[in-house]
């Protein structure tokens, strides 16, 4: 087989004109990617083999950290918190997005202003969000526990009691995501050729047999997709609970990114806090390549 | 690609333009993820004139406060936590001083509690901290330990300032064995607030200095009614906070005769039965008695004596303005004694110089300053805290709204709030069983969750 001629332009460059812009064009995000990205993050794997409490010279102390992550309770019961909070509010909110983006992709009149009005928690404050929510929460005299007293349910502390905190928590978050979920879904469903769903109906499948063997295999890329999104963030869920879980959160509500603040940030254990964020590093990495790994499976690209 | 120019491209072009725009500002405006949300406010002084003869004249003794400083022209920056408001009174402060010293200007920043802290260190790390900030009394030691602060004895000594000056207790707060590392600037105490309404309608005798724990349990129950006969308590006799040991376990630990530190600072007695009584109490003003609401109601909604729902509440003197504001008619009263007598906290708050400070000589100055009369009466006037300085304490502060004679008597029986390095993590591990088995729900006695906690607090200690 003749070996082929790498194909050079005019200045002999094999990169070629149109490359060399390309490289242009991309070398601030690369550069920013390289030094304020890849950098600290290898920095962080050096932290995280030492004892540093940002004020003194950091000590080697090799991995001694990650060894007393593993039998910290504390952090055992982050990571309890924070895989309840995804196993939870991932599927939960996809399958409401999924249910509310099928709603939603219509032609009616002001469908636009519905869509908007889903969409704007997600452009909100979570600071904003959090505070109206403790209004509702709030054990005293708070909407949800008014609505509840209806039906003669006695008043709860939702944000008080160790077994329903994280719940509310977690719907809170729900409602907050929601919106972009269903951007993308709306996007997914109105990619679905129609002729498909009419040639269902004619060959006489109910609405339901169309959905499940037409409209969803076919979101399947929209469902990988918001689902990997929505792992990645979940695991990292930080603002709801430092803001819904005041004044501190306790052992029923710390995550793990809320650990690593602590850790660093008013314990002086930096070197600790890089180990735990490694973890945390480690196990959605992991988590990440299962999930493409299935993508043959399950996701059906046109 | 080539553009095409139809009847709407300069309706688009400015579309394109606006909805960049559009985009740049709510990216400016975004809420990051939360801790970087700090409001630094930096002004330079104003014009000399306005604030200097009036500090100048009103300054008891100006002899160690104006003692001239003779170094070069220097800038130097001054970061404390508080209301965003503060500056303003901060303000007023940095002028004053920049008056008698025309050669240095202080550059005051603000932020909110969590952020100040997050600031401070990784400033620090990058070797670019203030070069005067505010120290929280309890956090002290960790940060002299690490050998950031600058040591002032060289100072002092060389001007012969008086320490005797400020509250005995505040100075000895930042004082090591081989240095003084800060000078007290103010000062907070706990005290027992009243609504004289709520009293004057019960035909109750205001609190004073007779009182007792069985006197607080008996008017507490007095004036916690259930007003509109649903059920549910709508007044409660006192209100008062469970998540930190200054408002306000510690006092009772101590008015129960336990402590929370040993005598050398290095293992908690909080498993004593005293400290445990102390404790006990409180839970049993919640759980048995009921004069105190569970602290998940009020979590929400904010302070309940400012609302007008509780008679009486104990609690720091840095809430003296807002109750104030709140417009209820305020009384203030010396906490109720215990079985081993009176006692509150204090926690004073410093002003630091940091080590690597490129002026040192002109942050003694300010630091000195902030403890002098001059300042100490300015910072008064935000009847906030309570002034360091023992003269303005004892004349114009006692006398400045009624009440204030009562906090700067309780100076007399006030213990420290504990200070040692690695505070916060005990702090946090500790109000983590209190507030879980203890205050939020009687699961544990005290004695029990105390039990259960103080050998991890002694292994932490331990640690450090």
């Amino acid at each position: 087989m003749t070996s082929l001629r790498r194909p050079t332009t005019r200045q002999g460059s094999p990169l070629g004109h149109e490359g060399r812009w390309a490289l242009l064009f991309l070398a601030p995000t690369l550069i920013g990617l390289a030094v304020l990205s890849a950098g600290p993050i290898l920095a962080t794997l050096a932290i995280s083999l030492t004892k540093w409490d940002l004020l003194t010279a950091p000590q080697f102390v090799g991995l001694d950290n990650f060894a007393a992550l593993m039998s910290d309770d504390r952090f055992l019961k982050a990571m309890r918190n924070t895989i309840f909070y995804t196993v939870v509010s991932v599927p939960l909110g996809m399958a409401i997005a999924l249910g509310l983006a099928m709603a939603l992709n219509q032609t009616i009149r002001g469908i636009a202003f519905i869509r908007t009005a889903y969409f704007l928690p997600v452009v909100t404050s979570t600071i904003a969000i959090a505070l109206v929510w403790q209004w509702i929460y709030s054990s005293d005299a708070g909407l949800l526990n008014q609505a509840i007293g209806l039906f003669g349910i006695p008043s709860q502390r939702w944000l008080s009691d160790p077994v329903l905190v994280m719940p509310s928590i977690v719907a809170m978050s729900i409602w907050q995501g929601l919106g972009i979920n269903v951007i993308i879904f709306l996007a997914g469903l109105q990619a679905i050729p129609t002729e498909l769903l009419d040639a269902a109906s004619v060959d006489g499948a109910g609405r339901w047999a169309r959905t499940r063997h037409i409209t969803l295999p076919l979101l399947t890329p929209s469902i990988f997709f918001t689902g990997i999104l929505s792992l990645i963030g979940s695991f990292q869920v930080f603002d709801q609970i430092y803001v819904l879980a005041r004044p501190k959160p306790t052992e029923a509500t710390i995550t793990i990114v809320y650990f690593i603040y602590e850790n660093g940030f008013k314990f002086f254990k930096m070197g600790y806090a890089t180990a735990a964020s490694w973890i945390l590093f480690i196990i959605v990495a992991a988590l990440t390549a299962v999930y493409f790994r299935s993508q043959d499976r399950w996701v059906h690209y046109q | 690609m080539n553009s095409e120019r139809t009847g709407g491209g300069i309706t688009r072009r400015l579309l394109a333009l606006g909805a960049t725009a559009a985009m740049i500002v709510s990216a400016c405006g975004s809420a990051t993820t939360s801790p970087s949300g700090s409001t630094a406010a930096s002004i330079s002084p104003t014009s000399a004139a306005s604030e200097a003869p009036s500090a100048a004249s009103t300054a008891p003794s100006a002899a160690a406060s104006d003692a001239g400083y003779t170094g070069p022209e220097a800038t130097i920056s001054y970061s404390i936590w508080g209301d965003p408001a503060e500056i303003k009174s901060q303000q007023a402060v940095v002028d004053a001083f920049h008056a008698a010293n025309p050669k240095i200007t202080v550059k005051p920043t603000v932020s909110d509690w969590d952020t100040y802290w997050e600031k401070l260190k990784g400033s620090i790390a990058g070797g670019a901290a203030p070069d005067v900030f505010a120290m929280d009394g309890p956090l002290f030691p960790d940060f002299q330990s690490r050998d950031v602060l600058l040591d002032l004895k060289p100072y002092i000594d060389k001007e012969g300032y008086d320490l005797g000056q400020l509250a005995d207790a505040a100075v000895a707060d930042f004082t090591t064995a081989d240095g003084q590392y800060g000078l007290p600037r103010d000062l907070n105490v706990v005290t027992l607030y009243y609504n004289k309404k709520l009293f004057d309608e019960a035909k109750i005798p205001y609190p004073d200095g007779t009182w007792d724990w069985a006197k607080l349990v008996e008017v507490g129950k007095q004036l916690t009614k259930d007003t509109n006969g649903d059920g549910k308590t709508d007044q409660w006799g006192l209100y008062t906070e469970t998540s930190d040991m200054e408002n306000y376990w510690s006092s009772l630990v101590w008015q129960n005769g336990g402590d929370i530190m040993a005598p050398d600072g290095k293992t908690t007695v909080l498993g004593t039965d005293e400290a445990a009584g102390g404790i006990q109490f409180l839970q049993d003003l919640i759980w048995k008695d009921k004069i105190v609401p569970d602290p998940a109601l009020f979590a929400e909604t904010g302070d309940a004596f400012e609302q007008g729902k509780a008679a009486m509440e104990i609690n720091g003197t840095w809430l003296v303005p807002t109750h104030e504001a709140a417009g209820i008619d305020l009384g203030i009263a010396p906490l109720p004694k215990g079985p081993a007598g009176l006692a509150t906290s204090i926690n004073p708050t410093g002003a630091v110089v940091f080590k690597g400070s490129k002026n040192p000589e002109a942050a003694w100055a300010f630091v000195k300053y902030l403890s002098s009369p001059a300042a100490q009466t300015k910072l008064m006037e935000l009847k906030a805290s309570l002034p360091a300085n023992k003269e303005v304490l004892a004349g114009p502060y006692a006398s400045s709204f009624v009440g204030a004679k009562v906090l700067a008597d309780s100076l007399a029986y006030a213990h420290l709030k504990p200070s040692f390095k690695g505070f916060e993590e005990f702090a946090s591990i500790l109000q983590e069983e209190l507030n879980t088995n203890v205050f939020l729900a009687p699961n544990k006695t005290a004695k029990e969750a105390l039990a259960s906690v103080v050998p991890q607090l002694n292994s932490l200690l331990a640690g450090q």
